[in-house]
Formats: C-alpha cells, sequence, structure tokens
C-alpha cells in the first residue's frame, strides 16, 4: 500500500471538486440572493487543501495500482470529497450543523436524495445548485470523470473505475478505459441535455430544469421545492421525468449502442428487458391498486402509480404523491423496490436487476440439480455462461447487503428510532433511494434523526453507492496487513 | 492506431502491454479465461474471451477498423487461419503470424503473396538462433543487436574492474584511453536505465550499451577489455528445434559441436541429420557426462531444452565446472530479472526475439528495425529519416528531441558516424535512435510523416 500515492491521488481529486464550486458561485452572480463570501470562501480552502495534498505527497506517475490501492482510493476519496462538498452548506446557511451539511454532502455524491431540510425554498438557490449539482457529479461518478479527463491515471484507471462502476462486471466499450469513461460521461451529458430541452417546453425555468436534470439523470432525487416534483402539478413534467429515471437506470453502455444506431439494444440485453418488464408489471399492479382507494381516475392512478414506482425502483426518489396514504400492498410493493434497484451499469442504486435476476437462476440451477442430480448446467444470461467467480461474488454480494441492511437497521432501532422507521431509512440509505417510510416518509425528512444515527445513515449511502465491497473492506483487518 | 492480438500467451501480453503504454488502442482475444483475466487485471487493454479463428470473434473484435493483426497464439493453424479469415473480413489489415514450424518454412512466401496474405511471419526459433550466433561471436557481450544488416552492431557489455575505466567521467573517456571513445548510449545500474551525460561516471559491474560499426567492434570492445578469442568447441544441451536448427549453423562455421539430448529418439534423429556434431544422449544435467565431455574446455555451452529450470541449473553448473560462455534459454519473463543476481548474464528468449521482430513492423513511420533492450524498458530503433520529418535538414541541437531519448548513430551510404550537436540529418539518411519507453511515442511522431504533407 502506497499511502503517499493514495493521499496524492485523493489531493487531486479534492482540487478538482474544488474547481467545479465555480458553477455555483455563478448561480449566486447571477440570481443575487445570497452573500457569495461563504462560498468563495469554500472554494478557495476546497482548491488550496487539495492543492497542498496533491504537491506534499507528490508521487511519479506509476502504471500499476493494485486492486487494495484502487479501493482504498475510491473509499478514501469519497470521504473526502463527501467532506468538502459540504463545505459550502456548512459555511452557507444557518439551517446547517456540520453532521447536517455532511449528510446532505454525502447524500448528495452518492446520489442518495435523503435530506435534513425542512424548509428547502428558504436555501440560497447557488446552494440548491450546488446540492443538485453534486448529484450530476456522483452519478456517473467522479472518479469515471478524473479517469476520463486526468490522463495521469493510466492503466492503473482500470481498478479505480471497477471499484467505482456500480456493476458485478465492467464493461470495456473501447480499448482504453480512458475512452470507456470518456463515452460514459459524454452519453450522460448527452442525455440530461435532452431532459433540459423537454423540461423548458414543459415551462420550467432554467434554473429548475437544470436543478431537476442533475437530479433524475443520476437518480438522485434532490428538488428545489418543498413539495418535490409535485410542486409543478404538471402531466407532461411528470412524464418527462418518468422516462428519464427509467432510461437513467438502464445501462449506459446500452444507450451508447443505441446512439451507435443499434435500434433494438434495450430489447436484446436481458437484465434490461427484466427491468422494463418489471417497472411496467409493477406500475400496472400499483395503479391497479390505488385506482378507487386514493385516486378516482384510472389516468390519474397511472401518473403517480408510474411515477412513484419509477422513482423507487430507479431509486430516484422524488415524490408526487405522499405514498404512505396507498394501500399495504402498493407500499409494501415500493418498498420492495427500494432492494431491486435499477440495472447494473446504470446510475441507478439498490441491489441491482442483474443480480437479482442471476439469483433467481441460481435458485432454478439448484432445484434442476435437485431433479437431475448428473446434469451438467451453466447460469447463462444473454446466452453467454456467467463464469462461477462472479456468481460467487454476486451471493457473497446479496449476503452482504441483507446482513448490513440487517445490522443497521437495529443499530438505528437501537438509538430510539421507531421500527418502520428505523427498518426504511436504512433501506433507502443503502439503497440511494432517498426517503422511506414513517418518520422518513416522502413528506418528511431526515432531520429527526439523532446525530449518532446520520453518521450511520451517511456510511449506508456510501456503503450503497460503492457497492458495498469497497467500503466494507476497509474494515477488513486483514487489508491493513503488509 | 487499432491493434487486433489473437492470443494472450507471454508474447501477446507483452505486446499488448508494450502497445497499451504508448496509448494504442488494443484488443486481445484468447479462449482461456485465465489467461484473459491476467490481461485484464494488469493491462488497459479491451479483451475478448472466444477463438482468435472465428470470424465473429474477428468482427467482435472490430478487425474492419485495426491497422494490425498480431496472431501469436500457440498454434500455427490456428495463427494461419485467424489471418485468413482477417484477409477476408478487412484485406486492408496488416497482418503478422507467428509460425514456428520448420514444415511450413519454404511456404512463407507463398502465404505473403497468395491467399491469407500474411505481411510478415515471424519464427522467434530463427531470430534465437541468429542471437545466440551473435551472441557468441561479439566477445564479452552480453546483449547484441544488429543494425543495417549487421554493419553497425549495438552491444552491452559488463565494465570490469580490469577495464580500469570506472569512476572516470564520460566526457572524459577519450582522452583517457587515448582515442576515440565508442558512443555510449546506455547503462543499466542496478536494475535502473540511465541515458548518460558527458559528466556521469561509470562505474565497475555497469551494463554498458555502445554502438559500433562491425569493422570497428574489436577496437571498441578492447576499449572495455575484452578481447576476443576464437569460439573452437561448443557444447549443446537440448536437442530441440532451436538446438538443431544452431547446431547445423555452427558446423557450417567449422566449430567443433557436441549436442547432449535425452530422447534417444531424438538423438537417432539428430545424427542422421547432422553431420560432423557429435550427438550425445544422456542428460544435461549429470555432472558425470559434462566431465567426461571436457566441459572445462568448451568455449561456449548453451541450454536450450524445453524446461528452463533446466537451463539455469545446467548453465550454472558449466560454468561452476570451468565452461568460459553460458547461454541459456529462458521463456518465463519474470525470471529474467534474476538471472544477473545468479550470474547467468547470457539469456536468449524466443518470446522475447518474437517481441522485437513485431515490434518493428508496428512502429510508425519508416522504422527498420527495432530492439527492446534488457526489462523492456528501452528500445533501440533503426528508421530512414523522412524529407517530411522534424529531424531533417537542421543542426541537431535545434531539433527538439523528446526527453529520454538519444540519436545514437547516422548510417550514410556506407558511412557511420557518431553525431554531434552540430550534426546534419539528411533526407534518406539511417539514423539509430535509443529512447526509453516514454519516449517512444514522441519519437514514433517525430519519424512519421508530417500532416501537412498529405
Amino acid at each position: 500500500m502506497r499511502w503517499r500515492y493514495i493521499l496524492y491521488i485523493v489531493g487531486i481529486l479534492v482540487l478538482f471538486l474544488g474547481l467545479t464550486m465555480a458553477f455555483p458561485l455563478m448561480v449566486v452572480m447571477i440570481y443575487q440572493d445570497q452573500d457569495p463570501g461563504p462560498l468563495i470562501g469554500a472554494m478557495v480552502a476546497t482548491v488550496l487543501f487539495g492543492a497542498t495534498m496533491a504537491i506534499g505527497f507528490k508521487s511519479p506517475r506509476t502504471e500499476y495500482i493494485s486492486p487494495r490501492e484502487g479501493m482504498a482510493i475510491v473509499a478514501v476519496g469519497w470521504t473526502a470529497v463527501g467532506l468538502f462538498g459540504a463545505l459550502p452548506f456548512f459555511l452557507g446557511c444557518s439551517q446547517f450543523t456540520f453532521v447536517d451539511a455532511f449528510f446532505e454532502s454525502v447524500s448528495g455524491f452518492t446520489t442518495t436524495g435523503s435530506s435534513i431540510l425542512t424548509q428547502i425554498e428558504a436555501v440560497p438557490r447557488g446552494l440548491l445548485f450546488w446540492r443538485s449539482f453534486i448529484q450530476w457529479l456522483g452519478g456517473m461518478g467522479i472518479i469515471v470523470l478524473s479517469v476520463a479527463i486526468l490522463p495521469f491515471l493510466g492503466v492503473g484507471g482500470m481498478q479505480l473505475y471497477k471499484a467505482e462502476v456500480p456493476s458485478p462486471v465492467v464493461d470495456k466499450l473501447k480499448p482504453r478505459i480512458r475512452d470507456t469513461a470518456m463515452i460514459m460521461w459524454k452519453v450522460y451529458a448527452l442525455i440530461s441535455l435532452a431532459e433540459v430541452v423537454l423540461l423548458l417546453l414543459g415551462g420550467m425555468s432554467l434554473y429548475d430544469a437544470l436543478c431537476h436534470t442533475f437530479t433524475t439523470m443520476p437518480t438522485g432525487g434532490f428538488s428545489t421545492k418543498n413539495a418535490s416534483v409535485a410542486h409543478f402539478d404538471s402531466v407532461y413534467i411528470d412524464g418527462v421525468i418518468t422516462v428519464f429515471m427509467i432510461l437513467a437506470g438502464i445501462n449506459f453502455s446500452l444507450h451508447y449502442q443505441l446512439l451507435r444506431g443499434k435500434t433494438l439494444a434495450f430489447w436484446r440485453d436481458s437484465e434490461c428487458r427484466f427491468f422494463l418488464v418489471t417497472v411496467l408489471a409493477l406500475t400496472l399492479v400499483v395503479s391497479w391498486n390505488i385506482h378507487g382507494a386514493v385516486y378516482k381516475g384510472i389516468g390519474e392512478a397511472l401518473r403517480y402509480g408510474a411515477f412513484q414506482v419509477a422513482s423507487i425502483v430507479t431509486t430516484t426518489g422524488y415524490a408526487t404523491a405522499d405514498y404512505e396514504q396507498w394501500p399495504a400492498m402498493a407500499q409494501l410493493i415500493l418498498l420492495l423496490c427500494m432492494f431491486l434497484g435499477a440495472s447494473a451499469g446504470s446510475t441507478g442504486g439498490g441491489m441491482k436487476c442483474l443480480r437479482i435476476m442471476l439469483c433467481f437462476k441460481f435458485c432454478y440451477k439448484e432445484l434442476f440439480g435437485l431433479i437431475h442430480p448428473h446434469a451438467v448446467t451453466h447460469i447463462k444470461i444473454g446466452g453467454k455462461t456467467v463464469s462461477e467467480d462472479v456468481m460467487r461474488s454476486i451471493l457473497g454480494f446479496l449476503a452482504l447487503y441483507m446482513g448490513l441492511f440487517a445490522f443497521c437497521s437495529v443499530l438505528l432501532a437501537g438509538l430510539g428510532v421507531d421500527f418502520v422507521t428505523a427498518f426504511s431509512a436504512v433501506a433507502a440509505t443503502i439503497g440511494n433511494i432517498g426517503p422511506g417510510f414513517g418518520m422518513v416518509g416522502p413528506v418528511e425528512n431526515f432531520a429527526q434523526i439523532p446525530v449518532l444515527g446520520k453518521w450511520l445513515l451517511i456510511w449506508c449511502m456510501l456503503l450503497g453507492r460503492l457497492e458495498i465491497y469497497t467500503v466494507i473492506i476497509l474494515l477488513v483487518p486483514e487489508f491493513w496487513r503488509k | 492506431m487499432k491493434v487486433v492480438i489473437v492470443g494472450a500467451g507471454e508474447v501477446g501480453f507483452h505486446i499488448a502491454s508494450h502497445l497499451a503504454y504508448e496509448n494504442k488502442d488494443v484488443v486481445v482475444i484468447d479462449r482461456n479465461p485465465d489467461a484473459i483475466r491476467r490481461i485484464t487485471e494488469n493491462i488497459d487493454v479491451q479483451v475478448i474471451n472466444g477463438s482468435g479463428s472465428s470470424p465473429m470473434v474477428l468482427e467482435e473484435a472490430g478487425i474492419r477498423d485495426a491497422e494490425i493483426l498480431l496472431a501469436v497464439t500457440n498454434s500455427d493453424e490456428t495463427n494461419l487461419v485467424a489471418c485468413m479469415m482477417a484477409n477476408l473480413i478487412s484485406p486492408s489489415t496488416k497482418k503478422l503470424a507467428r509460425i514456428r514450424q520448420a514444415d511450413y518454412d519454404r511456404y512463407h512466401e507463398n502465404f505473403r503473396h497468395n491467399a491469407p496474405h500474411i505481411d510478415t511471419i515471424i519464427n522467434p526459433e530463427v531470430e534465437v538462433v541468429k542471437t545466440i550466433e551473435s551472441l557468441l561471436s561479439v566477445p564479452g557481450a552480453v546483449d547484441v543487436g544488429e543494425f543495417a544488416n549487421g554493419r553497425v552492431k549495438f552491444v552491452g557489455v559488463r565494465l570490469d574492474r580490469d577495464a580500469g575505466l570506472h569512476g572516470g567521467r564520460l566526457s572524459e573517456l577519450s582522452s583517457r584511453i587515448g582515442k576515440q571513445a565508442p558512443l555510449i548510449a546506455a547503462v543499466v545500474r542496478d536494475e535502473e536505465l540511465i541515458i548518460p551525460r558527458g559528466t556521469d561516471r561509470l562505474m565497475e559491474g555497469d551494463l554498458v550499451y555502445f554502438i559500433s560499426e562491425e569493422d570497428k567492434l574489436s577496437d571498441a570492445l578492447q576499449v572495455f577489455n575484452k578481447r576476443s578469442r576464437q569460439l573452437k568447441r561448443a557444447l549443446i544441451v537440448g536437442g530441440g528445434r532451436i538446438g538443431f536448427r544452431l547446431a547445423t549453423r555452427l558446423e557450417l562455421k567449422n566449430i567443433h559441436t557436441k549436442i547432449v539430448e535425452k530422447n534417444p529418439l531424438r538423438c537417432k534423429e539428430l545424427a542422421e541429420n547432422l553431420n560432423k556434431t557429435v550427438v550425445l544422449h544422456g542428460d544435461g544435467s549429470d555432472q558425470g557426462l559434462l566431465n567426461e565431455e571436457n566441459i572445462r574446455d568448451m568455449d561456449a555451452v548453451i541450454t536450450l531444452t524445453n524446461d528452463e529450470e533446466t537451463n539455469i541449473l545446467v548453465s550454472l553448473l558449466a560454468k561452476r565446472l570451468g565452461g568460459r560462455k553460458t547461454i541459456t534459454k529462458i521463456s518465463k519473463f519474470s525470471y529474467f530479472p534474476l538471472m544477473t543476481t545468479i550470474g547467468l548474464e547470457r539469456v536468449v528468449s524466443p518470446r522475447l526475439s518474437a517481441i522485437n521482430t513485431i515490434l518493428q513492423h508496428i512502429r510508425r513511420g519508416k522504422v527498420l528495425s527495432a530492439i527492446s533492450i534488457k526489462g523492456e524498458k528501452a528500445e533501440v530503433m533503426e528508421a530512414i529519416a523522412l524529407e517530411t520529418s522534424d529531424i531533417v535538414n537542421r543542426p541537431l541541437k535545434q531539433v527538439s528531441f523528446p526527453k529520454g531519448a538519444l540519436l545514437t548513430g547516422i548510417i550514410r551510404q556506407d558511412a557511420v558516424f557518431i553525431p554531434s550537436g552540430e550534426s546534419i540529418v539528411l533526407p534518406g539518411d539511417r539514423i539509430i535512435i535509443f529512447a526509453q519507453r516514454q519516449a517512444i511515442p514522441k519519437i514514433e511522431k517525430i519519424l512519421s510523416v508530417k500532416l501537412e504533407y498529405f
């Protein structure tokens, strides 16, 4: 473990984050609704700190980063970025205590969307912009972005990329990891642009359109309004956001293929097919369940049903309705959606459809083996055999996910939080969704969680975004042995 | 530039890492998932798990927009079929194949002009035999490369104490020895490669690389206190394909050769096909046999069995028993750094030879040959200076040469000279450049044609 080198890279990441603070500063300059002093202070502090680290730990360019070092860079890097991303909140607005600012910032970068803000609209626009913008950065990944634009990472970029991208297997679209990362970001930016234009056509202001795009595409879920997307109360906007949430929940390499003219790309991919069919089926069931009970018209039931299912299953976490008023079945389906999550290689969180699908296939294979004890079977996906290694890592992941979920919810309940809240708050943060049930439901927020609970949930969000292994491995004693 | 490599063995792996380091787009195809995993964990290239001879896999690898296809699997047949399919799908792709069986030797020209249109056929065994021959012919050399059809030699020697050169600055070298000193291109010290300046000093135990014309080579070697002695007797351990090829070459040079082979059937074959060589049946690691055959009088012992551990042990044994020069065949690259430590300096590797041959065909611009030296940290290239290149027609001190690269020789018509800051490279000259790995992409840019000429 070359700690010097790890800290050097982390320093560069922090420096880089500091530079992006110029964007909210521009917003402050335009709207003039806030003293730019604190924001400038945060930016200067971040840039200076990053630069000092990068210069202080300056290391020669290396060709090789070991998997261990890669994970350390990503885990430490994300924590550092979360910490410095909190500075503008902490300095710029009196609503934030330190832990609240850190919570909000990590919730942003990990694209969770859980908030501690009670009065969102009271926060200056520059800060709200920063809150949305960090979700956009975190969605495709700050490390992926650095791999794409910082040439010095070279070959080692692969290890970092693997540690950050939420997928059991990495699709390399181009021979070089740098080009692959670049393509991912370009596709991401292009779809974001399309959403901004469509939202503008729906009558949103440029500011709101940008902020909501920055939180839809990474499946983040922060809104600039107290009432979230319900504030706009427009069928068109609900529709556009629903479609883009689903798009963001699809593997981005499929978007790339689609853009290159392979029109059937979505349908040919078995995970994507599974995801789309599931979303459609759950939407129909939920809409049927809430039709009559909450909403009179079929159209209305479909509108809110589809939006809420898409919002939860892709782990975005916007709300257009208080789903806690819905019948139990609809609520349970939404709760299960929190675990299901979006596709691998998308910006969404959760366990990911691919893993669930493979888990089902694995169970079927076991049953099949009981019936035909001599059968030689392979688990296949899209006609290709899934290797034992991948399968093992997936089963390990699912076990760890459920284990950590159970452990953290018991811990949170131990801090005096009620049953439903403890259960759903952990599910909502570890799955990077945002709102849960009970005290942290769609019309409430995380302000009431005790301070220690907030630290726990911050850790859960990082766990979820970096797909467990990268974070949890730091706690394994073997990792620290020389 | 996109390169598709079929076969992720040692050769495929090392070529891929070379090229990836130079920021080329590389796609590697192999059937073995373990080989594929080794690549993904170490090199930034795209990998495809599949058979390289399958047209579907080749298409998936993007053969249509690939500039070069390298077929370097262990199977000659797979390599041929891969080239054939690539020729059908994408005729413009340049094809290089490794073909080892001697049976194909006569058909190399056919492969080039007819169906598969393989641009270059690499037979590493032939290359290895060439390398062994030059190592045998240059006294004291631990590494030898040839340029300009052998007229210029690139030699690495170990600096001994009795040469009396250690401690002096390079700029004082000529005055110290009283005549023009050979140009020292690089020094390897403690596994680190240094491109020396005039103020650098040589140290005892350095591996010194220099460039010299062939007819001045013995003078140059004398500077390093390496005197030539005629090679009269050689012992080859291992009568495989390389051993046989080498024995036939040595017979032609009237060198008294003995060859030891374990397999009695193979011994018979060798005895039938070789005329003057003494074929011995036995185990090369048998001390009794080596003593019986007067190993202490051998000028050279060459170990070429298929088992590298045996080769290493036999070479060490031969050294201990008094053999003068040993040449050891090694395939595993991870052993290379260890060889100097255990005292075996002269090492050949069919795979390294294959890599060298492939490299010279991949280099952009008019590169005639390229040799990668110890540990692959640097390369020596011979190239033709094009009229359109940046380096011609002005004094060298005005040329912005990348860091870590050195122009070590200019060959104009028949003359070879060592350049100074005032020298001017003319279009059509052949130049020899020594470059560290990170400087290679820039060198390629300098050597290739400027864009505005298209």
